[in-house]
């Protein structure tokens, strides 16, 4: 299947090319990261939240959970929900009494393993945020009459936001790259597409540096819409 | 996935209701619905604009059209396949499924449109190109003294080898329980893995089916490799290839068994084969 | 009941077996990508070496460990110089593939971890040594070496703690690590939990006996006059 055509046939957008491919591969490859992001983000400072809760036991839930996410490779937390999904959602229908509705989407279960291990770090980013917050600054405002939300809008969020978005950053690099490893469970993100094509064209090479080039495409490009925001976050927080 | 029943529940209801007002239309006017995996080549892949194509493919075509009856191939992956056949949102499996009594008890197979068997390939002139038992048949239903020398010698010749294999597949389970810890398994999650590290010598043979691996040796890069060993068959590697349909829904099978029959005795099957295997995988060629 | 503890009994006793392959990678993984780390550091205030460097450190942080993985182990191995070389008993062998790339991969992060160390040190304190007339090595060896020791460590302990996660990729070329040997028995076994938690045990006693190690190595350095 094309092994004798040249590079640009290989990478082009004919028949034999695999150019559209990868750029839906990479296209998925951004989705993955993006719900991953968001399942964290929602998960992260529900961890947060539940660190910081009066009931102990949840506080040392939420702390055992970071702790776990962690210190385990993130290639098992893919492979555990890529084996253990079908199961689980077997389980959970017969509750309901309805027949195995076979393996869940394989982007529903790659994103979401993603999401868990970016959930813990992303925990870990917002409460180094919130500790930032002087409790003086939390006193005057509500002193000076200021409701929760108001506080959370004009005392809490920008200094948070200030202090979080670099390392949130980093955590998105992390997931971006992360995503690689859902190639696994056979969804055709770059990873994948690359893997299939330098194998059924036998030029792992060609592909991998093609794949290479795109993921740069895409780690360079977030690096520079995070370093936008960062400065225009800082002057929305104004001077610090 | 508690809101499954939702949509089911309102599609009976409104099947319920048409049912009061019209007679079901007739079988031959809805649309089949037939679940492959796309990533089985050269049975069924995905080319790299997305679309499907293969032996099965183009099979299904022609049934189809022999049937009259309009099919649309759904790419899923395997692990589904099953569930998705008996909850009905396929009609039937057409991905090179072999047939093995296991799966003979949950599914109900049509008439095989292929057999083939499993080859060793290793490179030419490499350590394992004069592998015993050329061309012999390795049957595996057929348990017995014969079959078990048959292994014997198998595993002499492996032993200290190192062999790549698709993970979990039925020549992983071969080796793991026939051939045993003499030799070196390797496990490659796909072919084209397997592929690479077969042509570059880092393992000495690969096993695997001789409807994939006829097309790799036409190739360039696959000029290099031999075919050897005895041809497996029997056991978890199964007795040819058939549809898969759900288990009572004969009427739909009768009517595809019919066409398969048609097609076997025109040369259909001899001549997509010959195309998308580089040779005859037919059934009844004397096995 | 048996079986389960029988079954149990003998995933561990394989992770076990795999559990010297996967600390090999750690340790060689580690010892190479700081190496070359250090060398991409003085690499940076060289004027020929800082592009160079710059353009590893940007590639290799830039694009998934996975992939770079596949480029050792099956990209190179296509090319003729390798596959028909010297190097190839070497590149030959997956465990070797896996090595170099958590080597050249870990390496660009922890030459950032550096980078930034050596940046925090008071540029007064060089000047200081300087004006005390210490030689480019004392100033070094007194110095710089102790301050980006210190300040380095919290921030190289993560990495390291990355590195040790990060050998489970080896698993995806064909090294039986833990988590090949999890993925084995799961594809021959169809039981996931009971082994993945085995084997996620084991990665966790890994990052937290470093962890471990490295907070009380922190604390010992907090211990000399500070500040």
């Amino acid at each position: 299947m094309g092994e004798d055509s040249p590079a640009i046939v290989l990478l082009g957008f004919g028949a034999e090319g695999w150019g559209r491919a990868l750029i839906a591969g990479a296209g998925l490859t951004l989705m993955v990261a993006l719900a991953a992001m968001a399942i964290g983000t929602v998960l992260g400072a529900m961890l947060t939240a539940a660190q910081a809760s009066r009931w102990r036991g949840l506080a040392r839930l939420a702390t055992v959970y970071g702790l776990v996410l962690r210190g385990v490779p993130e290639l098992l937390v893919v492979l555990l929900l890529y084996f253990g999904a079908p199961g689980l959602l077997a389980w959970v229908a017969a509750l309901f009494g309805l027949p195995s509705p076979g393996s869940p989407p394989a982007f529903l279960t790659g994103s979401l393993a993603i999401g868990l291990v970016s959930a813990a770090y992303q925990a870990e980013v917002f409460r180094g945020g919130l500790i930032a917050v002087p409790s003086g600054q939390i006193e005057a405002a509500m002193a000076a009459g200021m409701g929760p939300v108001k506080r959370f809008r004009r005392i809490i969020a920008p200094q948070v936001l200030h202090r979080v978005l670099p390392p949130l950053g980093n955590i998105w690099q992390f997931n971006l790259k992360d995503s690689a490893l859902v190639s696994i469970t056979g969804l055709a993100e770059l990873m994948r597409t690359s893997l299939v094509a330098a194998g059924s064209t036998r030029r792992p090479f060609l592909f991998f540096v093609a794949a290479m080039v795109l993921y740069l495409v895409l780690t360079s490009a977030s690096s520079a819409l995070f370093r936008m925001l960062e400065r225009r976050g800082q002057r929305w927080a104004g001077p610090a | 996935m508690i809101r499954a029943p939702g949509p089911r529940l309102v599609l009976a209801l409104v099947l319920a209701l048409g049912a009061c007002h019209a007679t079901p239309p007739p079988a031959g006017l809805r649309e089949l619905v037939i679940g492959t995996e796309g990533a089985y080549p050269p049975w069924n892949f995905t080319r790299a604009d997305g679309s499907l194509a293969g032996f099965e493919p183009e099979y299904l075509r022609v049934l189809c059209a022999r049937l009259h009856r309009r099919c649309r191939l759904v790419p899923m992956d395997w692990d589904g396949m099953i569930g998705a056949l008996q909850t009905g949102k396929i009609d039937l499996i057409a991905d090179a499924v072999q047939i093995t009594p296991e799966r003979a008890a949950v599914l109900a197979f049509g008439r095989p449109y292929g057999l083939s068997t499993g080859l060793t390939a290793t490179l030419r002139n490499g350590a394992l190109a004069d592998l015993p038992d050329r061309d012999a048949l390795m049957d595996f239903d057929r348990q017995g003294p014969a079959l078990d020398a048959m292994i014997a010698r198998m595993r002499k010749a492996l032993a200290g080898k190192v062999v790549g294999v698709a993970l979990s597949g039925a020549f992983d389970t071969f080796l793991n329980q026939a051939i045993g810890p003499g030799v070196t398994v390797r496990y490659y999650r796909t072919m084209g893995e397997r592929d690479l590290d077969l042509l570059n010598g880092r393992i000495d043979a690969t096993i695997e089916d001789e409807t994939y691996l006829r097309p790799l040796l036409a190739t360039r890069d696959g000029a290099g490799l031999v075919l050897g060993g005895p041809r497996m068959i029997g056991g978890t590697m199964g007795r040819g290839e058939a549809l898969a349909f759900r288990r009572g829904d004969n009427q739909l099978r009768g009517e595809f068994d019919r066409a398969i029959e048609a097609t076997l005795a025109d040369d259909t099957v001899r001549r997509l084969g010959l195309k998308w295997f580089r040779m005859d995988a037919s059934p009844g060629r004397g096995h | 009941m048996n079986d389960e503890l029988a079954f149990l009994a003998m995933t561990a006793l394989a992770i076990a077996r795999a559990l010297p392959v996967t600390v090999l990678l750690s340790v060689a993984g580690a010892l190479g990508s700081s190496g070359l780390a250090g060398v991409l550091v003085v690499a940076q205030a060289t004027r020929l070496g800082r592009p160079i460097a710059q353009l590893w450190i940007f590639v290799f942080r830039g694009t998934p460990l996975l992939l770079q993985m596949f480029m050792v182990y099956y990209g190179l191995a296509a090319l003729g110089p390798i596959r028909h070389g010297p190097l190839w008993p070497a590149f030959r062998e997956p465990v070797f593939c896996a090595w170099l790339a958590l080597t050249c991969c870990c390496s660009a992060y922890i030459a950032e971890v550096l980078r930034a160390a050596l940046a925090a040190i008071p540029k007064g304190q060089i000047e200081a040594a300087l004006a005390c007339g210490m030689s480019r090595w004392t100033r070094v060896r007194r110095i710089i070496a102790p301050q980006m020791l210190r300040l380095a460590l919290p921030a190289y302990g993560n990495e390291l703690v990355m590195l040790i996660k990060s050998t489970s990729l080896a698993s995806t070329i064909t090294v039986v690590d833990v988590t090949g040997v999890a993925q084995l028995v799961i594809a021959h076994s169809y039981r996931t939990l009971e082994v993945f938690c085995l084997a996620a045990a084991v990665y966790l006693g890994l990052t937290a006996g470093l962890t471990a190690l490295l907070r009380r190595l922190e604390a010992k350095l907090m211990e000399g006059p500070r500040r």
